[in-house]
């Protein structure tokens, strides 16, 4: 299944004032692969993915992404080359609608240029021709087709989460980064959504990266877990040997609690 | 794939009635048009001339909501723009005996000593020079965001209303241009609100339009989701920095005098008032407040005059509509943020369905 | 320039200086608690000058009775503006918050014109103020001599409130955290209007002191002296007290040596704020005591 090296990640260092978020990661993704970083609250799962998609500058350390440094690189750069990420405290363009949302993602690869665009040149015309031939089929593909003329800041909790994967998916990337997509979805919404994962990464080719508190969503859907604690990486592998690994357990439920595996850790 | 929901669905039907509204944009500019002939042939020189200020506002309004309502990116600058296309408009029109006869202080530097040209190309000349400035000055000012932003851009206008009064030779100093030639007509002023609707319109509904809108909405996730905000926000700031270069070259071949004391701040507050009033984000808004501004700011003048009411005297109280002005501003940010129209748009569809609501 | 001419321009730099700090603090302390730009500042200053005017001209006060009350008056001021028009948009985007203040800003300059008439009224310094000290060649007006003094003590005071009361204690905590002073259940208005009333005496007290260096004052004098203070607040670093006052002194230096150096660039005088608000912000966002600028 894994090809080559996809992103990768060395002594990557984030200092916040005297908080070190990120403390000399060395990661990295295979081409290909559906992996899981989980970790307790604060432990700087999100700093990472600000990190991979150049949204926070490390103290120190370097990314690549398909053998190319990205470091220092504008985020639409990052996210042009094939990398999308969704947040974990979503940040739809609330006034736009459904639709539109979707459309904004197309916009970083488009070839036409601006003039085109307003004299509604053949190129442009066909270009946006396709975008919404796209638009709708990716909103077809996460079930929110009804909704496109809603405003995005409308919808519910749930449905918003998938707006924002088809809007990351709308800017063609190769490699998708989900910051706790399940969170604040009842069990059936999550289902859909494990089921939307898979398929991304079965028939689109998309390698994927999550983040998720919700430990039977990572543990059924996750090839490969990676377990972040003070910014460092504490365990790595298969989902059924991280969840046995005492340094695991330790950093979820603090040194002396009993063990009881299987069950939800961290926050909601 | 399926494709029918959208083409067949309720509402992105836009595509399907695009060949309608094209027909429909095309009879009402005509009827425009033909509002514009009757007006120059039938109405008085005063009527004429406050249609033609109030034209070049609705230009300004709808420039300026470009950058501050639909990109978000709330700046202060349109009276240097204004400013550097009326002297950049006026030094290329005035004949060089006018030039000569008005620089008295230090004579006028060569080559503006010897040029004049026609309106047309001085007029794009100052639109590109005014859009090349806006350019420039973005590098820095994009740097910085929210209340800082606003407070850079004026200090830009300041900067160039100090250059306008200091440089001598080539803006005459406080002393400013006169004898510029009386060329603005309504055919002008309704030609350029014409053009700069169509291409802001359509910059806003194009794919560029959406990506300032996202920018204005959330600039980090515009950035994550492959969107330059930095050089979106400079598109929006060029273009309308060249209608606003141009509107102030109509502007001072319509007034035929122009100093540095016409571009203060002040300037630039008129046009706020406007833009907020309209609904910050609406070029329907903007073109309407425009004129409401215009039109109802003469009407307020009343208030400024002396008024004999059956033999009572009352005495005008100058300077009053600017205070009347600024509780407007103040009054709509608390009780009616959302001005006139919010971020509605005129739109054909809307018209049609209300006129279908009506039908019996 | 020789050593005396060179003291001469230190010195007007410094008064200069004093009057920009002045005002930026008013700015500084709105600015950390509310991060607002109280872009009416100016024009508040303006109206203390008038009250000032009005004191000493048309009822004959002694001028430490004008300037008193003046600054009282003003901070009334102060206070009515910030609960009769930012209080309503505590919570609505920043924005229109100040949108509003541009709209007060003209509300007062207008109303100034309306009332006061366009016209400059005199403002005629008083004795102490109006002698040339002479030291060799230097000559210095004793105003120039008595600004910076007078500056220092109502800094000192400033700084007594902020760092020896419970007023100043509630008003630094508020500087950081608005949400958590609320929770600790202290009247965040109260603390808001009275930085509001600080902020706008000392405005108060540098128009005065402008007034007196003029010696005139007209409806539109506070636009000038309000922008460039703000520079001089972003200069020091934007919320900090000190740095107001450093930047203050900067901006005046840097001003009248300007002039002094190269007397060909005079009419320029007014850009150089603006010039150095674009460097700072190309070259050190943060300011001269900065912290980060808020996104
Ligand atoms: N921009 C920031 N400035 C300061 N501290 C931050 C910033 N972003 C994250 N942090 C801190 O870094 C730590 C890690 O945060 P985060 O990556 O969000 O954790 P996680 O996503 O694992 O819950 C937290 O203590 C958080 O407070
Ligand atoms: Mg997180």
């Amino acid at each position: 299944m894994s090809g080559r090296v996809l992103l990768e990640a060395a002594g990557l260092t984030c200092r916040f004032g005297g908080l070190l978020a990120v403390d000399g990661l060395d990661f990295s993704l295979a081409s290909g692969e559906l992996a899981g970083l989980i970790g307790p609250n604060g432990a700087g799962k999100t700093t990472c993915f600000n990190l991979f998609t150049g949204r926070v500058r490390p103290t120190a350390g370097q990314v690549s992404f398909a053998e190319r440094p990205i470091l220092g690189l504008r985020p639409s750069r990052i996210n042009q080359m094939g990398l999308a990420r969704t947040f974990q405290n979503i940040r739809l363009f609330d006034e736009l609608s459904v639709l539109e949302n979707v459309l904004v993602g197309f916009h970083g690869r488009l070839q036409a240029s601006f003039l085109s665009a307003i004299l509604r040149l053949p190129g442009y015309r066909a270009e946006e021709e396709r975008m919404f031939a796209r638009a709708a089929e990716l909103l077809e593909l996460v079930g929110l087709e009804r909704l496109a003329d809603e405003r995005a800041g409308s919808l519910a909790y749930g449905q918003q989460r998938l707006l924002e994967i088809a809007r990351a998916l709308a800017t063609g990337p190769r490699l998708l980064l989900l910051d706790e997509p399940a969170a604040g979805m009842n069990p059936q919404e999550t289902a859909h959504l494990a089921d939307l994962v898979r398929r991304l990464r079965d028939r689109m080719g998309l390698t994927i990266l999550l983040i998720e508190h919700d430990m039977r969503f990572v543990m059924n859907l996750c090839e490969r877990l990676t377990v972040l604690d003070q910014g460092r990486v504490i365990a790595q592998g298969a989902p059924r040997e991280v969840q046995q690994d005492p340094a695991v357990i330790r950093a979820y439920l603090g040194p002396g609690e009993p063990v009881r595996p299987g069950q939800g850790a961290g926050d909601a | 794939m399926s494709r029918r929901w959208y083409e067949a669905g309720p509402l992105p039907a836009a595509h399907t009635t695009r060949r309608r509204d094209t027909r429909l944009t095309i009879l009402a500019s005509l009827a425009a048009a033909g509002g514009l002939w009757l007006l120059q042939a039938f109405a008085g020189g005063y009527v004429v001339h406050m249609t033609c200020v109030a034209a070049l506002f609705a230009v300004l309004a709808v420039s300026y909501n470009l950058i501050n309502g639909v990109a978000g990116q709330f700046s202060l600058e349109p009276n240097a723009f204004v400013a550097c296309g009326a002297y950049v408009t006026a030094l290329l029109t005035l004949s060089p005996a006018e030039k000569a006869a008005s620089f008295i202080l230090e004579p006028i530097i060569w080559p503006l000593s010897v040029i004049s040209i026609p309106l047309l190309p001085a007029l794009l000349i100052a639109g590109l020079l005014t859009a090349l400035m806006g350019f420039l000055m973005g590098f820095p000012v994009f740097r910085v965001r929210g209340d800082y932003l606003a407070i850079v851009t004026l200090g830009f206008g300041e900067v160039i209303r100090v250059v306008a009064n200091n440089a001598q030779a080539v803006t005459n100093g406080p002393l400013g241009l006169k004898g510029i030639p009386h060329l603005t007509d309504l055919w002008w002023t309704g030609g350029l609100l014409a053009l700069t609707l169509f291409i802001i319109v359509r910059l806003v509904n194009s794919s560029y339009g959406r990506a300032l809108k996202a920018v204005r909405e959330d600039e980090v996730a515009a950035e994550a989701m492959g969107i330059n905000a930095f050089w979106h926000k400079m598109l929006a700031f060029t273009t309308s920095a060249f209608f606003e270069g141009v509107a102030g070259g109509l502007l001072a071949h319509l007034i035929t005098t122009i100093s540095p004391s016409l571009f203060t701040f002040f300037l630039t507050f008129n046009l706020l008032i406007i833009i907020v009033v309209g609904g910050l984000g609406s070029n329907t808004g903007a073109f309407l407040a425009a004129l409401l501004f215009t039109y109802g700011g003469e009407w307020l003048r009343v208030v400024e005059e002396p008024l004999n009411l059956f033999g009572l005297h009352i005495p005008g109280i100058p300077g009053m509509r600017m205070v009347f002005f600024s509780l407007i501003l103040v009054a709509v940010m608390i009780f009616m943020r959302q001005g006139l129209l919010g971020r509605r748009e005129f739109s054909w569809r809307w018209l049609w369905a209300v006129l279908d609501q009506r039908r019996p | 320039m020789d050593g005396a001419q060179l003291t001469q321009q230190i010195i007007n730099g410094l008064t200069l200086g004093c009057l920009y700090g002045l005002i930026a603090i008013g700015y500084t302390l709105v600015y950390g608690i509310l991060r607002l730009i109280n872009f009416a500042h100016g024009d508040v200053l303006m109206v203390g000058c008038y009250m000032a005017w009005f004191g000493a001209v048309q009822f004959g006060l002694p001028w430490w009775a004008a300037l008193m009350g003046s600054m009282l008056l003003t901070a009334l001021l102060g206070v009515l503006i910030d609960q009769g028009a930012y209080r309503p948009l505590r919570r609505a985007p920043r924005i229109s918050a100040l949108i509003t203040a541009i709209g007060v800003s003209f509300f007062l300059e207008n109303l100034g014109l309306v009332v006061f008439g366009g016209r400059p009224k005199a403002f005629l310094r008083p004795e102490v103020f109006n002698h040339i000290y002479q030291w060799g060649s230097v000559r210095v007006l004793s105003l120039s001599v008595w600004t910076p003094i007078i500056t220092g003590l109502i800094l000192a005071g400033l700084l007594i409130i902020i760092y020896r009361t419970r007023l100043g204690m509630a008003m630094r905590a508020l500087s950081r955290d608005l949400v958590t002073v609320r929770l600790m259940g202290i009247d965040t208005n109260r603390v808001v209007a009275a930085t509001f009333a600080i902020g706008s005496a000392l405005a108060a007290a540098g128009g005065v002191l402008w007034a007196m260096k003029y010696p005139q004052i007209n409806p539109l004098m506070g636009v000038l002296p309000g922008l460039k203070a703000f520079v001089a607040a972003v200069l020091g670093g934007i919320g900090n007290v000190a740095g107001a006052m450093i930047g203050g002194l900067l901006l005046g230096l840097a001003e009248i040596l300007l002039v002094a150096w190269l007397p060909e660039l005079a009419g320029y005088r007014d850009a150089l704020a603006f010039v150095l608000l674009i460097g700072i912000l190309l070259f050190k966002p943060t300011g001269i005591i900065g912290e980060e600028l808020p996104e």
